[in-house]
């Protein structure tokens, strides 16, 4: 039985498609952007009277256990924290997965998240 | 012989029930996430409250779909559903889920379960788990 992760990866509004390319080049199918609000620098915010909301990006990819190393490695090159990105990375362990056909697993197929309902033939 | 025998296997059977109840541990829970459409976010919503899903927090969401596809912006719009319910019902939540990302029209979707590793506060434990 196959091992899966689920990657979490947080960047600045507009950078989700990089993160999907990178991801992809290393293996993943497909993933899931949400958008977020950062919290972060609230001295900053203090000092100039304004409350400073950073929009954000999370991507959220869930991947077979053995290619994860490698998406992370790949994240952090092409938007880590020294890019415009300025990404942040992690996964988590996940106990059980249904939705991800065993067509998956062939790198031909993309996963239920980038499907169009219209490919389904029922 | 046989006396000996029936002792042995009577303290073996005080020694488990007393274990038992030492290890009476409260229920782990877990994080369910599930991907929908956003049209069927509704329906999976209500389907999972049926699991003790007391909490249950939706957030609208987009699909990575690939260029080569050329796809409609419609067919990529999500919601992810993050569920927390306790993990002796999390197999039968996702079967329940996975018959029904099979049999709904354009109801396909993905779901995965966290284990929660701590929470803090009893009210919370018990909001969380739906026990009483």
């Amino acid at each position: 039985m196959k091992k899966f992760e689920v990657i979490f990866c947080i960047v600045n509004a507009g950078f989700s498609e990089e993160v999907m390319e990178a991801a992809r080049n290393a293996g993943a199918r497909g993933g899931t952007v949400m958008h977020a609000r950062g919290t972060a620098n609230p001295q900053a915010e203090k000092m100039f009277g304004v409350s400073v909301q950073a929009n954000k990006e999370i991507v959220m990819i869930l991947v077979e256990d053995s290619i994860k190393e490698g998406i992370l490695h790949a994240l952090y090159g092409a938007v880590g924290q020294k890019s415009k990105a300025q990404g942040i990375a992690f996964s988590m362990p996940v106990e059980d997965v249904v939705g991800l056909s065993a067509k998956a697993i062939v790198p031909q197929e993309e996963q239920p998240t980038v499907q169009p309902a219209e490919e389904d033939p029922q | 012989m046989a006396n000996a025998k029936n002792t042995t296997t009577k303290t073996t059977k005080r020694s488990t029930k007393k274990t038992a109840k030492r290890n009476l541990a409260p229920n782990k829970l877990v994080m369910l996430v599930t991907v929908v459409n956003r049209q069927k976010a509704e329906y999976y919503l209500d389907l999972l409250q049926d699991f003790n899903a007391n909490l249950q927090l939706d957030i609208s969401a987009f699909g990575t779909a690939p260029k080569l596809l050329g796809l409609l912006e419609g067919d990529i719009e999500k919601q992810v559903i993050f569920s927390v319910i306790r993990q002796d019902v999390a197999k039968k939540a996702l079967e329940t889920l996975e018959e029904k990302f099979k049999t709904i029209r354009n109801g396909k979707g993905i779901a995965f379960t966290v284990p929660l590793s701590s929470t803090i506060g009893v009210a919370i434990y018990q909001f969380l788990s739906n026990a009483m």
